[in-house]
């Protein structure tokens, strides 16, 4: 099967799923600065997507748009069926059904790990104490670290504490995770404890879109690859089509630089 | 208004390196000992410098200290005036019948303390038993040096006048008379003495080379000024005065004190041995019970004499031992302490902590109201009034209150919460509109409770959950509407206790009293205002930047003057304020304002990435600021905060300038109003300034240990 | 690809939201419901009290300042004034005069004490730190009260009075030391001495300039010392060249004082109006992108609107709430411009400046106002050494901080590179521990200045205790007590303004 056959069919496969997020002609400006220009783009259920650029290009604004951690100004961005808008109940509905995992992990270092990952969901999904304690142990489990579960954040490594903000973000439930660049703050021993877990997740089923520098987990694990420069997309596709024959100048420019 | 100076947050960690920095606390590695000679050498005498600005230090603090001395001792002195008016000075004009109360007060306050530090104080950390018998020798020396800087007594005639002595004649005589004309220009010689030894040394290397001999050569001219300070005092001048040996034996007792506290500091010493068991920690705790006990135990066993004025009568009885009245309930405060320390300390083990924490410190936010209210004012309550209209509005509010609630915090409860909840809203507002216009009547305090209901309505959904916890929320509203409710009754309910000025108590009571209920009001007030003030929205910023700015730009005492002499001009004509009352709001917006910046260097230093994950996780801003922005920056600012609650207590001084009798104003203004003691002030202002300084110094070294264990300002 | 977009889009509604779920919309509202909870609560406190007043029959007037009063002041400028406005400024100045020298007094102090306590010597860091907790841990006002029952017990004034005749007289009246005079010709003097600060700055500016392109040494600090000391020598005789200055004012004046009520009022109203027209410009200019003025947010609008609303507050005030402001400001305006231009005049020719020192005439008596020295009576001495002695401990720990705060690396680093120790503490380490120092040092500046009320406590005549005066022979106590907070409010706002003004050259230095 060529490749284009396999772009094909995999564009076919991806048509019959629901959209998860769709971006409409999405514009943010910073001052004079242009943050992301008409970004237009629809991500499946399942679909794991990497998105690649040089620094500056608008990725992470992109991904805290996706969440309302930032604002956009023009375009439209639906998640799941629901708008992002003013609309107090539409954000509060799209938080707790897209998960965040940042760079600097930002655990809450005042609780143990076990209330960091228990608080959104007995505060927002308003579970049961041990309910949610229960799934909290059993997450921690998943990402292999449930000895840890009293500790506080600053007694943990690096890719510990990566790994607890992962369960976290798992703990409300979602049907989507973010991921901004999860392992660029960590040391490169750890970077694999992390990447592992993120391979798991996706496999098992999770609509992930991931900000990342790391070119071998978008080829092995990404469904599609996007490409970003001075806050546009450049080029989308699959990761063997990205990787070997890409189309744009910029992204041949891009890729001879970092590989 | 004025623009803000600092920038708080400069001298404020980051929280995350706090709580990394109190999980593994850093122990600074042992110094290690240097023997007396060394030590001298290195911080007294290493270089030329250092030698001469020891010895002029040294001569200073001694002439500062022999002249504190000679001015606390002297026979000028009424201290009588203290000791008699001590009741007086710590509780003004309570009436004696009921001093009881006032016991019952202290009593609890002590079973509360005991509970607390039993409970939940570290033991950890402590004093090390090194220090503290150097503490003790140090204490022995200081007071022994003391004892030989202090002046000898005047020889007094028949009728209590100090004896005349010719000057003329006794400079000509004795040695001592000569050394007194011309004691300036014998130590100025010592002084010059030492700074051509130094010269001397530094030309020679001596400093250099570490050896003994600068410690030798300044430590005996030093000790030759040490004389001259002591022996000149005992020159036949204008007074007559005792011989050295008749001064001693006068000081007897001192002299005994001080070689049982430098004995004891050196049996320490000696009995322990080798350096790694003086490095064993007792807890601090522990010292303060033993210190208290031997206090108390002296109350029984020491003469101190027997002073007051009981039925305007004044006792002078110097060679008794204290009143029953004051040994006896002392010995019982001190039991209770150590009793519920001990108590405890029992609980503790059996591992009730986290449960009792949180009553424990509601407990201790009712307790000023209840001491104040329930306990000293003794209430006379209307009992008619209270089974008519008080109980039923309170179980009103408590179940309808408790309804909204239930009803309110249901997880699905939506939209319809929202619309409910700004009904609430306008009910509560239309209440206080309607007292304006004069539309309905309601008792004021069902207005109140309107009011905390719609705020509670309006934050409900934050707190919605399964069903203990719905129950645990209207729990907590009944509990908060009894209590409300009992308070209100109490307040407004006559006090059966009859005291001459409107205040209840006076003196220190007061002063403890109002700093209390500054600190209550203020603090809750200082963290909203720094919230509106770091807030994104344009007019709450404003507004509270314009409070803040306008209560620190103006004295204190303009506040306390405009809410104790006008504020009444601004209240509707049924109500009027209390001086009490008055000066409590004023030093309570007042210290919101400082409270308020001091909160906003801790929020400033939370990171924005922690709003950005509670974001993420989609908690309210109401949860993200009660559960994650303020455990976080209210940890960091703890030291400004404490040092916060110091100045408010000092400040509570300034009641003395609007009329109002609190410790200072007795102790400046009453005592030496006395027809017994008319015009003695030094004392008074002494014992208060050294009061003040006590409670002062000791938090602020509490704050600073608390700095040092969340290692704030430690790079 | 695109067909699912379109089709998942118009499957999701676009409109607006309900307004009590819009974020901005329940932003602003919560906002402006506190904004009119506060204008209510305040609308409500004042009129009541105007009621109550009104009941009383008392009006709100500041007629009282030109009233004559009773009583005599025990110092200052004038220590029997004829009216009450003279009374309260003298008051004034009684507070400004204690409050910038013990600003002076507590920093040197501070700075010793501070310097002290980081010395290595055991006994100098001991006495330091001793001197800073006694201080700091008792409260002012019993400090106060405590060196005035001190001062009482100092002997009695005598003619040949001690410790030093002539120079420091320490009595129980208080203390005298000599002091500077202003005479006739000093604020001709002060033009030269302004002309002398511009040319030394210039030339001062030159030859750093020359240092910078030579590199060899200028002397640029001492050029612009020497050039001042100059301009103070010629003008110090030659001054009464400028006698026609004040003319200059007088014409001013006279122009200020043919405005009419009306004029002022739409100066005023314009002013507010292009403020906010200059804020909305400015916002509108930051929101403006490459690609033209980007979509405004509700959140924008609610902000512009409010902008406007602030500028006609503003003018309905002027023109509605009080008329009188205009006709107040042109009046004062009047009168400070003609009390200027009576500090100058061809009668001016004495010296500038003398020097007065101590001297009794009477046994005593302390002889105040008058050709003596500075005289502190019993409260002055108490104030003055009880904010001194209190500030200095805050200073000292502040400066302690501050220079502890300077990394050790700093030391080292400029050390290496070969820096003499001078040179290291004036460019290394000084700038940066200066950085740290001067905002809680402006914050005990300011404390300072507030805590000389507490002279009230020890009848020190300053600016409270003189409004006690007014209002208890007046009956005015709210508009005295207006009057202290605009008094001290001013004053806390030029100290913030002057540290802030260091504050921000500090930061550039750093850069």
């Amino acid at each position: 099967m060529s490749v284009s056959d396999a772009t094909t069919a995999l564009t076919e496969e991806l048509a019959a799923r629901d959209d998860m997020i769709v971006c409409e002609g999405v514009n943010k400006w910073f001052g004079d600065f242009q943050a992301l220009d008409g970004i237009t783009a629809v991500i499946k259920e399942r679909e794991v997507v990497v998105v690649l650029g040089p620094s500056g290009s608008g990725k992470s604004t992109w991904i805290r748009c996706i969440n309302r951690l930032e604002a956009h100004q023009e375009g439209r961005i639906v998640i799941d069926g629901v708008e992002l808008t003013n609309d107090l109940r539409n954000i509060e509905r799209i938080r707790s059904e897209v998960g965040m995992v940042f760079q600097q992990f930002n655990l809450f270092p005042h609780l143990t790990v076990l209330d960091n990952i228990t608080l959104a969901p007995i505060w927002v999904r308003k579970k049961p104490k041990a309910e949610a304690e229960d799934l909290a142990r059993s997450l921690l489990e998943r990402v292999g670290i449930p000895e840890q579960a009293e500790k506080y954040p600053g007694q943990l490594s690096g890719g510990q504490q990566q790994r607890v903000a992962i369960a976290r973000a798992l703990a409300m439930e979602p049907r989507i995770m973010l991921f901004d660049e999860p392992t660029s703050a960590l040391d490169p021993e750890m970077i694999k404890e992390v990447l592992d877990v993120m391979k798991e997740l996706a496999l098992s089923g999770m609509t992930m879109m991931v900000v990342t520098h790391e070119m071998g987990f978008a080829r092995e694990v990404a469904d599609r690859v996007i490409f970003m420069e001075d806050g546009q997309i450049v080029e989308t596709g699959t990761p063997e089509h990205f990787f070997t024959s890409p189309q744009e100048e910029r992204t041949k420019l891009f890729l001879s630089q970092i590989l | 208004m004025t623009a803000p100076m600092g920038d708080p947050a400069a001298t404020v960690v980051d929280p995350a390196e706090a709580w990394a920095g109190e999980q593994e606390p850093a122990r600074k590695p042992e110094e290690p000992s240097l023997s007396a000679g060394e030590w001298l050498s290195k911080n007294l005498f290493s270089s030329a410098v250092n030698s001469v600005l020891t010895v002029v230090f040294t001569l200073l603090v001694l002439l500062a200290v022999r002249g504190l001395l000679n001015f606390t001792f002297s026979e000028e002195r009424t201290w009588r005036a203290v000791k008699t008016n001590m009741r007086f000075l710590f509780t003004h004009a309570y009436p004696q019948e009921q001093y009881i109360r006032i016991w019952v007060c202290v009593g609890a306050i002590a079973v509360m303390s005991g509970l607390s530090v039993g409970l939940l104080a570290r033991t950890g950390a402590g004093i090390s038993l090194k220090k503290l018998s150097m503490n003790l020798m140090g204490t022995g020396g200081v007071i022994g040096l003391g004892i030989l800087l202090r002046e000898p007594s005047a020889m007094v005639d028949d009728e209590g006048m100090a004896l005349h002595g010719d000057p003329a004649a006794a400079v000509g005589d004795s040695f001592v008379g000569w050394l007194d004309a011309n004691a300036l220009a014998v130590l100025g010689v010592l002084v010059l003495a030492n700074v051509a030894l130094a010269a001397w040394f530094h030309l020679q290397g001596t400093y250099l080379r570490d050896g003994p001999e600068p410690r030798v050569a300044h430590g005996v001219l030093m000790l030759a000024s040490v004389g001259v300070l002591i022996v000149q005092q005992y020159a036949t001048g204008e007074i007559v005065r005792e011989s050295f040996a008749d001064a001693m034996a006068d000081r007897a007792w001192w002299w005994l004190g001080a070689v049982v506290l430098a004995g004891s500091g050196a049996a320490l010493w000696f009995g322990l041995g080798d350096a790694r068991r003086r490095n064993t920690f007792v807890p601090a705790i522990h010292v303060f019970f033993a210190g208290a006990g031997i206090m108390v135990l002296s109350a029984w066993l020491y003469p101190w004499g027997h002073y007051a004025f009981l039925e305007g009568e004044f006792i002078s009885e110097p060679g008794s031992t204290v009143a029953m009245t004051t040994k006896l309930p002392w010995t019982v405060m001190w039991a209770l302490l150590v009793g519920t320390f001990l108590l405890g300390r029992a609980l503790s083990t059996a591992g009730a902590v986290s449960r009792l924490r949180v009553p424990l410190n509601l407990l201790w936010v009712m307790t000023p109201f209840v001491l104040y209210w329930a306990v000293l004012r003794d209430p006379d309550l209307d009992w008619d009034h209270v089974l008519s209209t008080d109980i039923p509005m309170a179980v009103f509010f408590a179940v309808f209150g408790g309804l909204v609630v239930w009803y309110l915090t249901h997880p699905r409860i939506g939209e319809a919460g929202r619309i409910m909840a700004v009904v609430l809203v306008g009910v509560a507002v239309l209440n206080w509109v309607a007292a304006y216009f004069g539309w309905y009547p309601m008792l004021q305090k069902a207005r109140i409770s309107f009011l905390l209901l719609a705020v509670v309505a309006l934050l409900a959904h934050n707190f919605a959950g399964d069903r203990t916890q719905r129950l645990r929320l209207v729990a907590a509203w009944v509990a908060i509407m009894a209590v409300f409710h009992w308070l209100v009754t109490l307040v407004n309910s006559p006090s059966t206790v009859e005291t001459p000025t409107d205040a209840l108590i006076g003196g220190f009571g007061i002063t403890l009293i109002v700093a209390v209920f500054t600190l209550l009001a203020a603090f809750p007030l200082g963290v909203l205002l720094a919230l509106a003030r770091t807030s994104k929205l344009p007019i709450f910023r404003v507004l509270s930047t314009a409070y803040i700015e306008v209560f620190r730009g103006v004295p204190l005492i303009t506040i306390l003057f405009f809410f104790t002499l006008i504020f009444n001009l601004f209240l509707p004509d049924n109500m009027s304020l209390t001086d009490i009352a008055g000066a409590t709001i004023g030093f309570a917006l007042f210290s919101a304002a400082y409270l308020a910046e001091n909160v906003r260097g801790g929020l400033q230093a939370v990171r924005q990435g922690q709003y950005e994950a509670s974001d993420a996780v989609g908690l309210t801003t109401v949860q993200r600021t009660l559960f994650i922005v303020l455990p976080q920056s209210l940890r960091v600012s703890i030291p400004p905060l404490v040092g916060q609650v110091i100045a408010t207590f000092k400040e509570t001084s300034l009641l003395a300038v609007v009329g109002i009798f609190d410790f200072l104003r007795i102790a400046d203004k009453v005592i030496s109003a006395q027809s017994e003691f008319l015009g003695v002030k030094r004392e008074g202002l002494l014992f208060a300034s050294f009061i003040y300084w006590i409670f002062a110094y000791n938090m602020s070294k509490h704050s600073q240990r608390l700095e040092k264990r969340l290692g704030v300002g430690e790079r | 690809m695109s067909n699912t977009d379109q089709t998942t889009l118009a499957a999701t509604q676009s409109g607006r939201p309900p307004f009590y779920r819009d974020a901005t919309v329940v932003k602003w509202l919560a906002q402006v419901f506190t904004l009119l909870l506060v204008v209510f609560a305040l609308f409500f406190l004042t009129t009541q009290a105007l009621e109550n007043l009104n009941r009383q029959g008392i009006e709100i007037k500041y007629d009282f300042l030109g009233i004559g009063l009773g009583s005599d002041l025990r110092e200052g400028i004038d220590t029997d004034p004829d009216t009450a406005g003279r009374a309260l400024w003298a008051g004034a100045v009684n507070t400004i005069r204690i409050a910038v020298g013990g600003i002076i007094a507590a920093t040197i102090l501070g700075v010793l004490v501070g310097v002290g306590r980081l010395s290595s010597n055991w006994i100098v860091n001991r006495i330091c730190s001793i001197f800073i907790e006694t201080a700091r841990n008792i409260p002012l006002l019993v400090q106060i009260i405590f060196i005035w029952a001190l001062v009482a017990t100092l002997p009695n004034v005598e003619l040949d009075q001690g410790p030093i005749n002539g120079v420091l007289h320490l009595s129980n009246k208080g203390v005298s030391v000599p002091r500077l005079h202003i005479d006739d010709g000093f604020y001709q003097w002060l033009i030269f001495i302004a002309a002398g600060v511009l040319v030394g700055w210039w030339v001062k500016r030159r030859q750093d300039r020359r240092h910078d392109a030579t590199g060899q040494e200028t002397y640029p600090v001492a050029s612009f010392v020497g050039v001042l000391a100059l301009f103070g020598a010629v003008g110090w005789v030659a001054h009464p060249i400028f006698g026609w200055v004040g003319a200059i004012f007088d014409f001013i004046g006279d122009g200020f004082s043919s405005l009419t009520p009306v004029i002022v009022q739409v100066v005023l109203s314009l002013a507010a109006l292009a403020a906010a027209a200059w804020w909305i410009r400015r916002f509108l200019a930051r929101r403006r992108t490459p690609a033209g003025l980007m979509k405004l947010t509700d959140d924008d609008k609610f902000r512009i609107i409010f902008a406007g609303v602030g500028a006609l507050a503003v003018i309905a005030f002027v023109l509605v709430g009080w008329p009188g402001l205009s006709s107040w400001i042109i009046n004062s305006g009047t009168d400070l411009l003609e009390v200027i231009a009576n500090k100058f005049g061809d009668g001016r020719t004495g010296r500038p400046m003398d020097i007065k020192a101590p001297d009794v005439e009477q046994i005593g008596n302390f002889p105040n106002p008058g050709p003596a020295g500075l005289n502190l009576t019993q409260g002055g001495t108490a104030v003055f050494f009880g904010v001194v002695l209190y500030t200095a401990s805050f200073i000292a720990e502040i400066v302690r901080g501050g220079i502890l705060a300077v990394p050790k690396g700093q030391t080292e680093a400029a050390l290496a590179v070969g820096l003499r120790r001078v040179t290291m503490l004036r460019r290394v380490i000084l700038p940066q521990a200066f950085r740290v120092i001067l905002p809680p040092l402006g914050n005990q500046y300011l404390n300072l200045t507030k805590n000389t009320s507490l002279a009230i406590a020890v009848g020190y005549s300053d600016f409270v205790q003189v409004g006690q005066i007014v209002y208890n022979q007046t009956g005015k106590t709210l508009e005295v007590i207006s009057l202290w907070m605009l008094f001290y409010l001013a004053c806390s706002l030029t100290i913030s303004v002057i540290v802030n003004f260091f504050n921000i050259r500090m930061k550039i230095v750093e850069r």
